[in-house]
């Protein structure tokens, strides 16, 4: 009876729309008229016939190869950094938690664009070196790499789990280490870094399944468009282009599900491998 | 830009909900008095529509007119999810670039039989009505005509010394009219033109002069790859001759005022509609100025037309034809509606209400109202709607456009890959 409004919660706005669009992805269905079933013709032409997947699917796997470890390393620095006890703490914690609580925010990415825009502060400080900078934003060598210091620049909520992480190490262990003549570099390697591997999976994982889903700072920065040349076409960018765009939604479905079964298969790699670097003691 | 709804609106909308719910839903005559209007556009706009709104329900008691708008990039996913679901507004503001993809998959109720007893269009320019129509039916009422325009900083030009094109300039001299104000270097990072190669309306224009079009009017490709290789060729050769913007700054260009390379001050000409005038002098600081798209050649014409900027249109499911049909009536040929509205969507279609527009014309009102009447020989015929998939097809010339601008594609490869990707969306459908 208590579960009453998760269940409907779940059933009404979870698993029905789920499997509608598992039925969609299987039709021709143009918003308006009803969908006409088509059978595997949307996972035929992404496989076959559809460059655009293609372009838009390695635009994400470099942002999420790129993004997820960089984001992880620096959030773990600055946690290892917060930790080390100097006051006013909790200050800190909530000034570098802040980007990301504003991180999927449409201000945000805003912001970014006037930073990396061709007349932007990013360039206003190069020039002051006598480097004239392009306008990253705009130029397809340098776009998707705007988006991954966006994504690195949001560490806070990984960071946050990493000082809960580091908390829970025992100080004798390293008391301990010390008396044996360990240096700093070597107790975080044989110390902090095996004791921290449960919370670093779960990190990676979440932000891994996080960053295929990033959409807003592309949309924002780029109007809509995934450009210039589909440089910033985030798979749920072209995914939202030909659903609402194009009136593809069949096709947008068949996409959704493709995207479901890769951050499925990244997770259990994740999940399988974890056996042999992640250390949970007693 | 986020979905809004006007506060009185929303209240407005709820207390009707609440009335409907007390009254019962199969109470017929409560649900046929209220009209719902959905359209895209500034506060500006919202404002302006929603006192014409107000005036239609105190000349029309009894019924009750809600009206809700959003900004361009979402109005067409709320308008489709919208449709789908049903619950599509009664009257629909309508592009003409999608009104043959919604009068196809029958969103529309055609609208003939109403004229011209209820839809008194007679004095409408009879192309711009034939604009509205989709395989023989009308299907939309358009709200006012603008044409494709180029934008200028004025003050810019004088800067450089530089006199205005006029309606007699070719591209050829417009190009070096353009590489002196870059040269000139009179304001930091500003070059002449913008890089028009990625903006469709432009590139149609252009095809017009040399008789050729973006599409036939069975909705194929009208034009070839000799026309889309000398396109980009020209655009590459004003890159290459400092003649426009490099192709990193007009990437900026979002395709709207804001971001646009006249409105960021990185060109002194660029290119927009007339009826976006308005909006552009309000947020540029210099004096702006309104002309036509160069000539290819002295002697080439007719490659402008009087666009609907907008229409009307009612949704097939609506249970209240008959009053939307009142509604768009009331808003196109009521004089006090048109004193209110303006040219902001475009010159009243009708002929009557131009004059009843002319008399009260704010300055920049006045500069696009004479800019499109003065066209001349400029103006041709209005193209055909485009077919389903022009969408995507524009999306499709930005997108080469960029790749032949950071020179990823020469012009020639550019060319056939355009012709090659329009020909493949549009055969689809």
């Amino acid at each position: 009876m208590f579960l009453l409004p998760w269940l409907i919660g779940f059933f009404g706005l979870t698993l029905g729309p789920a499997l509608v669009s598992l039925y969609l992805s299987f039709t021709n269905f143009d918003l308006i008229q009803s969908p006409e079933w088509t059978g595997m013709a949307n996972y035929v032409r992404i496989a076959t016939a559809d460059p655009k997947f293609a372009a838009a699917m390695s635009v994400t796997l470099t942002y999420v190869v790129l993004s997820v470890p960089f984001k992880l390393a620096f959030a773990l620095l600055v946690a290892i950094a917060l930790n080390r006890g100097i006051n006013g703490l909790t200050l800190y914690r909530a000034i570098f938690y802040l980007p990301s609580l504003l991180g999927g925010s449409v201000a945000i990415a805003v912001l970014w664009r006037q930073l990396f825009a061709g007349d932007g502060l990013v360039n206003a400080a190069l020039s002051q070196f006598g480097i004239e900078g392009p306008s990253w934003i705009s130029h397809p060598n340098y776009s998707i790499y705007t988006l991954v210091a966006l994504s690195v620049w949001q560490f806070g909520s990984p960071m946050i789990i990493f000082l809960a992480g580091l908390r829970q190490i025992p100080t004798d262990m390293y008391e301990a280490a010390s008396l044996d003549g360990a240096s700093k570099f070597r107790q975080f390697y044989k110390i902090t870094l095996p004791l921290l591997t449960p919370v670093i999976f779960f990190n990676a994982v979440v932000q891994t399944i996080d960053a295929f889903k990033a959409f807003t700072p592309a949309f924002i920065i780029s109007g809509g468009t995934g450009g210039p040349i589909n440089s910033t076409l985030f798979y749920t960018l072209y995914l939202y282009q030909e659903a609402f765009g194009n009136f593809r939604m069949g096709y947008a479905s068949a996409l959704a599900w493709i995207l479901v079964v890769i951050i499925a298969i990244f997770t259990a790699f994740s999940f399988l491998t974890s056996r042999y670097w992640v250390h949970y003691d007693d | 830009m986020t979905p809004r709804v006007s506060r009185r609106n929303f209240v407005a909308g709820g207390a009707a909900l609440l009335s409907l719910g007390a009254l019962g839903a199969g109470n017929a005559l409560a649900q046929d008095s209220r009209l719902r209007v959905l359209w895209w556009g500034s506060q500006a706009r919202a404002d302006r529509t929603n006192k014409v709104s107000q005036l239609y329900q105190t000349k029309n008691a009894g019924t009750s007119i809600n009206g809700e708008f959003l900004g361009w990039g979402d109005y067409w996913p709320r308008l489709a999810t919208q449709v789908a679901g049903r619950n599509a507004p009664d009257v629909i503001q309508m592009d003409y670039r999608y009104i043959v993809e919604y009068a196809r998959r029958g969103a529309l109720a055609p609208l003939e039989a109403y004229v011209p007893a209820k839809l008194k269009v007679d004095d409408f320019d009879k192309s711009q009505i034939e604009g509205g129509s989709v395989d023989g039916h009308l299907y939309g009422i358009s709200l006012g005509a603008n044409a494709a325009a180029t934008v200028l900083n004025a003050s810019a030009f004088e800067e450089c010394g530089v006199d205005l094109p006029t309606q007699a300039t070719t591209w050829e001299e417009f190009a070096r009219m353009g590489a002196e104000i870059t040269k000139a270097g009179k304001r930091k990072g500003m070059y002449g033109l913008a890089d028009g190669s990625v903006n469709e309306p432009l590139f149609e224009n252009w095809l017009r002069q040399r008789g050729k079009a973006l599409y036939t009017v069975e909705g194929k490709i009208a034009f070839d790859l000799d026309d889309a290789t000398a396109w980009f060729d020209m655009w590459a050769k004003f890159r290459q001759a400092g003649v426009c913007v490099p192709p990193d700054v007009q990437a900026l260009d979002k395709n709207d005022i804001e971001t646009n390379t006249v409105s960021i001050g990185r060109s002194a000409a660029s290119f927009a509609h007339s009826n976006q005038f308005v909006g552009y002098q309000a947020i540029n600081k210099d004096k702006l100025s309104l002309t036509n798209h160069m000539r290819i050649e002295a002697a080439s014409k007719g490659g402008h037309y009087r666009k609907p900027s907008m229409f009307f249109s009612i949704s097939a499911q609506s249970k209240a034809v008959d009053q939307a049909v009142a509604y768009i009536d009331f808003f196109v040929k009521n004089p006090q509606a048109i004193e209110i509205l303006g040219v902001e969507r475009g010159i009243p279609e009708s002929a009557a209400m131009r004059e009843v527009v002319a008399a009260k014309l704010d300055p920049q009102g006045k500069i696009a109202l004479d800019y499109v009447a003065g066209l001349g020989d400029l103006v041709g015929k209005l193209p055909p709607p485009p077919p389903a998939g022009a969408g995507e097809a524009e999306l499709a010339l930005r997108s080469i456009g960029e790749q032949v601008g950071f020179e990823q594609l020469s012009p020639a490869d550019g060319g056939k890959a355009l012709v090659d990707e329009i020909a493949r969306i549009v055969g689809r459908g």
